[in-house]
C-alpha cells in the first residue's frame, strides 16, 4: 500500500497554507478563464510560465492544475447561461444547460456541472494516482485505427442523439464536416476548399464557430422573433438548487461521465471534446425520458460536465508517466517540467515522488476548492438571466465579439463570426440542430488524420479498419447507433419521426 | 529572515491573482534590448523538435529579459509547410516573429510542391543540429541493426516505420537507409505523424515496426529502456550514449537534422537587424549553451548571407532524394474529402426532398411558418458586420460599445442614456481586463495616443 502513504505524504505537502494559497490562485484564474471565450488554460499557463522562475515547482504545478481543473469548471458557466462556450470541452452543455437556464432551472444546471465536475474530478484523479500504469497500457494500444472508429461512434451517437431527426442530424454534422476540410490538406499542405482567400488557409477556428453558431446565431434568432414569440426567459422557477428528483437523475450520469472522460483523456490524441461528447449520446440513450433532449434534460449536463473534468484528469496519467503531452495545456505543463530541467516520464515518480504526489494531491484540493467557490456564486450567476433582455443579448454579442478576436487578434475572425452567425441562423429557422456542426468541425480534421495513417500502416488497405478487433467492433457500433434510426423508419409507417416535425 | 522566501513567494502571489505584469523584471532588462513582445511559431505539434526548439528560445529570451513576452505558438502539419504558409500570410512585414524551421522544412517545400519556400521569408539563423536515431519498442523481435534490414528486405510493407510529417529528416534517413539496403522506393512503408511526440506514441504503442525522431525525443525511453535504439545517423561515436552508428554496422549513412529560424517577409532594415540582434544574444547566451548541450543538439549556429546560401544548397540536395508527390497520386488518395463531400450533398438534398414532399402532402393546411421581425434582425446582423468592419480603424472601444447600443435598441430598449453608459462602461472595462491583464492586443483605434503600443 505504498500508493496510499505516498498520497498520505502528498497531502502532507499540498495542506501547507502556502501551497493551499497558491491552489486557490489558480482555481480562481481558471475560472475566469475559462468563463471568457476564446482564452484557455493553455494560453494562460504559457503566459505564466515566468513564474517558474521565482517560485519552486511544487507550488507552480499546484496552481497550474487549479488553473486546468478551474477552466473546465468556468467554461459551463457561460455555456448554461448565455449559451456561449467558454470552451471547446464545454460545447455540449450548452444544449441542455441553456435550456434548463431558460426554464428557470439555470441554478439546477449549473449546481449539477459543479458537482458533477467535483465527483468526476476527485474520481478520476483518485483513478492517477491508483491505475496510471495501467491505463497508459490501454492508452498506447490505440492505434489509428482505433481513433478513427472512436471518432465514427462520436458522430454517430451524437448526431442521432440531438435534434428530433437523424437525417437533419446528419446533414448539420457532415456541414460541419464540410467546414472542416477548408484549409491546407493535411496530406501535402495544399490549399483546399479557401477559395483563393489567404485568410482561410488557417481553417476555420473551432473556437470562433462554436461562439458564432451559438452566441451569435441564437442572438439572431430570438431578434428575428421578437414581438411574434411567447418564449420568455424565466430566470428562477422552483428552488435554486437541485430538486430531489434532479439528483437522482444527475448523479448517474456524473459517474457514466467519469467512466467516459478519465480514459479518453489519457489517450495520447484523445482531447477533452470527444469524451462529452460521447458521454451526451450516451445519456440521451439511457434516459428514462430521452423526449426530455433538446428541451433541458439535466442529463445532458450531469455527464458531459463530468466527462470534461475527468479528462483533464486522464490528460495527466500519459503526461507524468510517459511525459506525452495529451492535451494542449498538457503540453504546456510539460514546457513547465522542462523549464525546471525536470523530465517527466517512468522516472519522475521515483526520482521525484513529493512533486508527483503533491501535485496529485493538490488536485483533490483544488476539486474541493472550487466546488466551494462555485456553488455559493451559483445565486449571483443566476441572476444573469434576470438583466433586462436587450442589454443581456447586446453583452452576449460583446463579449463574444471580444473573444473572437482574441483567438488571432485578427479582424477577420470577426467576419467569419459574422458569417457562421447566419449560417447558425439559417439552421435555427429551418430546424437543423447545431451542435453536430461544431463537432463535425472539431472532430473531422482529426478523423481525416487518423484515416490517412490508419491506411498506411494497413498498406494502403482500408480492410485494416476492419481486421482490427478494437476498431471492427467500434465501427460495429457506429453503424448500430447510426443506421438503427433509418431502419425504424424504413420498417414502421413512421415517415415523419425520420425528417422530424420540423420548424 | 528564515520567511523572506515566503514573503517573496507570497507577493507574487498577489502579483498573479491581480494579473498585473511583475514591475520588478523591467528594471532588470532596461540595460538590455528591450524587444517587447515576440511570437515564435513552431510549426509541428507540441512535443516535437521543433516545438521543443521554440520552448527553449521562449525560456532563454525571457531570462535574457531580450523580450518582454514570448509566445510559442504550434502550427502541426505537413512537414511544416502549413506552419509556413500561415506564418507568411499573417505575419508579413512583422518585426516581432519568428518561425522555427530546419532541414523538415526544407524537404517539405519540395515535396508538397509548395506554393510557398524559403524565397518567402527572411532567413535569420540556423541554429542547432540533432542526429537521428532509430528505435523499436523493448519487446520487438530486432536486436539490431541487421535484424530490421533482414525484416525490410524479406517483407518492406509489413515493416512499417513511424516519424514525423511526410518528407520530413525522418523519412529522408528510412528513404536512405532503403536505397543503401536495395529496397525500392516505392515499397517503403512510412507512417507520417505530426512530430516526435505522436511517434513516440506510437512505437511505444508498437502500432509500427521501428520509429525514427531526432536523439533528444527518444532519450529518456531508451534510458529508461521502454525503446531500444538500433542505430544513430552520427558519423561516429562521439556523443554520451552508447548507440551504434549506421557506418559501424556496415551501412554508409549520415544525417544530421539541423534547425534554425527565419523572419516574416517584407521586413524592414531596422526590423531584420533587430531580430538577428534578438537570435545573436539568444546563441551567444551561456543559458542557451547549456540548454543545447542538455538536449544532445550540436551547436551549429550561422547567419545571414552564409545561411542564406546553406539553405539553398539544401534544398537543392534534398530535392535529389525526396521526389515530389505527383498529381495523380494527389487526387487518388482524397477519399475522406470525398466521402463528406458526397455525403453533405447526398444528405442536404434528401432533406430537401423530403420537406418538399411534406409539404405537398399537407397541402393547404400546412401553417404558414411566422413572420420574422425583419427590422430587428437586420439590425442585428448589421451590429455583428459592424464590428468586423471598423474595429481595425475606429478601435475596441467605440466599435463594440456602438454595436452594444444598436442591438440593445433592436431588442426593444428605449432607453438610450442608459444604454449609451452601460455600453460604453461595459466595453472599457473589457478592454482593460483583455488589454492590461490578460496581455490580449486589441485594436486601440482612436484611443492610440494614450495606450501606446509597440
Amino acid at each position: 500500500m505504498s500508493t496510499w502513504s505516498s498520497l498520505a505524504d502528498g497531502f502532507a505537502v499540498a495542506l501547507t497554507p502556502m501551497h493551499l494559497l497558491w491552489s486557490f490562485a489558480g482555481v480562481c484564474l481558471g475560472t475566469a478563464v475559462g468563463v471568457l471565450p476564446g482564452i484557455g488554460p493553455a494560453l494562460t499557463i504559457a503566459l505564466l510560465l515566468p513564474v517558474t522562475y521565482s517560485v519552486e515547482p511544487t507550488a507552480a504545478f499546484i496552481m497550474f492544475a487549479g488553473i486546468y481543473y478551474g477552466a473546465m469548471y468556468g467554461g459551463s458557466t457561460t455555456s448554461i447561461l448565455l449559451n456561449t462556450p467558454g470552451e471547446s470541452a464545454t460545447i455540449v452543455t450548452a444544449v441542455e444547460g441553456h435550456k434548463m437556464a431558460r426554464a428557470g432551472r439555470g441554478g439546477a444546471a449549473l449546481a449539477t456541472a459543479a458537482i458533477g465536475s467535483f465527483v468526476a474530478g476527485t474520481l478520476a484523479t483518485l483513478g492517477l494516482a491508483l491505475c496510471a500504469p495501467l491505463l497508459v497500457k490501454v492508452a498506447l494500444a490505440m492505434g489509428p485505427a482505433e481513433y478513427f472508429a472512436l471518432i465514427v461512434v462520436a458522430f454517430a451517437a451524437v448526431t442521432t442523439a440531438l435534434g428530433d431527426s437523424p437525417l437533419r442530424g446528419w446533414v448539420s454534422l457532415l456541414l460541419g464536416l464540410v467546414l472542416g476540410l477548408v484549409g491546407l490538406d493535411p496530406r501535402d499542405g495544399q490549399a483546399r476548399m479557401t477559395f483563393g482567400i489567404p485568410y482561410l488557409l488557417d481553417g476555420i477556428d473551432p473556437m470562433i464557430a462554436a461562439v458564432g453558431l451559438f452566441a451569435v446565431g441564437e442572438t439572431l434568432h430570438v431578434a428575428s422573433r421578437l414581438g411574434t414569440d411567447h418564449d420568455e426567459l424565466i430566470p428562477l422557477k422552483g428552488s435554486l438548487w437541485m430538486t430531489r428528483d434532479e439528483w437522482s437523475r444527475s448523479w448517474k450520469p456524473w459517474l457514466r461521465g467519469t467512466a467516459l472522460g478519465f480514459p479518453l483523456g489519457a489517450l495520447p490524441a484523445g482531447g477533452a471534446e470527444l469524451p462529452t461528447f460521447l458521454s451526451y449520446g450516451l445519456e440521451k440513450r439511457l434516459a428514462r425520458r430521452p423526449e426530455e433532449f433538446g428541451h433541458g434534460a439535466i442529463e445532458g449536463v450531469a455527464g458531459p460536465e463530468a466527462a470534461n473534468n475527468a479528462s483533464a484528469a486522464g490528460a495527466l496519467v500519459p503526461l507524468l508517466t510517459l511525459g506525452l503531452p495529451a492535451s494542449a495545456t498538457a503540453a504546456m505543463l510539460l514546457a513547465a517540467f522542462q523549464q525546471y530541467g525536470l523530465r517527466p516520464g517512468p522516472l519522475l515518480f521515483a526520482n521525484e515522488p513529493a512533486l508527483v504526489w503533491g501535485v496529485i494531491a493538490s488536485l483533490f484540493v483544488g476539486n474541493a476548492m472550487l466546488l466551494l467557490l462555485n456553488l455559493p456564486l451559483v445565486g449571483l450567476w443566476v441572476r444573469l438571466l434576470a438583466i433586462p433582455r436587450p442589454l443581456l443579448y447586446a453583452g452576449i454579442l460583446l463579449v463574444s465579439s471580444v473573444g473572437a478576436y482574441s483567438v488571432h487578434g485578427s479582424s477577420a475572425d470577426l467576419l467569419l463570426l459574422f458569417v457562421i452567425g447566419a449560417i447558425g441562423f439559417a439552421q435555427r429557422a429551418a430546424g437543423f440542430p447545431i451542435a453536430p456542426v461544431i463537432i463535425g468541425l472539431l472532430l473531422g480534421p482529426m478523423a481525416e488524420q487518423q484515416l490517412q495513417r490508419a491506411l498506411a500502416v494497413g498498406g494502403d488497405s482500408a480492410t485494416t479498419l476492419f481486421t482490427r478487433p478494437g476498431s471492427a467492433i467500434l465501427l460495429g457500433v457506429a453503424a448500430a447507433l447510426g443506421l438503427w434510426p433509418a431502419f425504424q423508419w424504413l420498417l414502421g409507417p413512421r415517415p415523419k419521426t425520420f425528417l422530424g416535425a420540423g420548424p | 529572515m528564515k520567511n523572506y522566501p515566503e514573503f517573496r513567494a507570497a507577493r507574487l502571489l498577489l502579483a498573479v491573482l491581480l494579473f498585473a505584469p511583475s514591475p520588478g523584471s523591467a528594471a532588470v532588462s532596461a540595460q538590455l534590448q528591450e524587444t517587447g513582445d515576440l511570437t515564435i511559431v513552431a510549426p509541428a505539434a507540441p512535443g516535437g523538435g521543433w516545438d521543443q526548439t521554440a520552448r527553449v528560445m521562449q525560456h532563454v529570451l525571457r531570462e535574457l529579459g531580450v523580450a518582454r513576452s514570448v509566445q510559442v505558438v504550434n502550427v502541426p502539419g505537413a512537414a511544416g509547410t502549413i506552419g509556413l504558409a500561415r506564418f507568411v500570410s499573417s505575419e508579413r512585414g512583422r518585426d516581432d516573429a519568428l518561425l522555427v524551421t530546419g532541414l523538415v522544412m526544407v524537404s517539405g517545400v519540395v515535396a508538397n510542391q509548395s506554393p510557398l519556400t524559403f524565397a518567402d521569408v527572411t532567413p535569420i539563423a540556423r541554429l542547432s543540429g540533432e542526429y537521428e536515431v532509430i528505435v523499436v519498442p523493448a519487446t520487438s523481435p530486432f536486436r539490431t541493426l541487421a535484424d530490421l534490414v533482414a525484416a525490410l528486405r524479406a517483407n518492406p510493407r509489413a515493416t512499417s516505420f513511424g516519424g514525423g510529417s511526410a518528407g520530413g529528416t525522418d523519412e529522408i534517413l528510412v528513404r536512405l537507409l532503403a536505397a543503401r539496403v536495395g529496397v525500392a522506393g516505392e515499397d517503403v512503408n512510412y507512417v507520417a505523424y505530426s512530430g516526435g511526440g505522436q511517434a513516440l506514441a506510437a512505437v511505444l504503442g508498437a502500432h509500427v515496426s521501428a520509429a525514427v525522431s531526432g536523439l533528444g525525443e527518444f532519450r529518456t525511453q531508451i534510458e529508461s529502456g521502454e525503446l531500444r535504439a538500433l542505430a544513430i545517423s552520427a558519423p561516429d561515436r562521439a556523443l554520451d550514449i552508447a548507440i551504434p552508428t549506421f557506418h559501424e554496422q556496415g551501412v554508409d549513412l549520415t544525417l544530421l537534422n539541423w534547425r534554425g529560424v527565419v523572419a516574416a517577409p517584407d521586413l524592414s532594415r531596422a526590423g531584420r537587424a533587430k531580430l538577428f540582434g534578438v537570435v545573436r544574444q539568444l546563441s551567444q547566451s551561456p543559458a542557451w549553451k547549456a540548454a543545447l548541450k542538455q538536449r544532445g543538439w550540436a551547436d551549429l549556429y550561422m547567419e545571414g548571407e552564409e545561411f542564406e546560401r546553406f539553405l539553398r544548397s539544401e534544398t537543392a540536395r534534398v530535392a535529389g532524394v525526396i521526389r515530389p508527390r505527383g498529381a495523380a497520386s494527389r487526387t487518388s488518395s482524397a477519399p475522406f474529402a470525398r466521402v463528406v463531400m458526397i455525403g453533405f450533398l447526398g444528405s442536404a438534398s434528401l432533406a430537401f426532398l423530403m420537406w418538399i414532399r411534406s409539404r405537398r402532402a399537407a397541402g393547404s393546411a400546412v401553417v404558414s411558418p411566422t413572420m420574422p421581425n425583419r427590422q430587428a434582425l437586420l439590425a442585428v446582423a448589421s451590429a455583428v458586420l459592424l464590428n468586423a468592419l471598423f474595429i481595425d480603424h475606429v478601435g475596441f472601444v467605440l466599435t463594440s460599445a456602438l454595436s452594444f447600443i444598436i442591438v440593445a435598441r433592436a431588442f426593444g430598449s428605449r432607453r438610450l442614456v442608459r444604454d449609451v453608459g452601460i455600453a460604453v462602461l461595459l466595453a472599457a472595462s473589457v478592454h482593460l481586463t483583455f488589454t492590461r491583464l490578460l496581455g490580449v492586443r486589441l485594436p486601440p483605434g482612436l484611443f492610440s495616443a494614450g495606450a501606446g503600443v509597440r
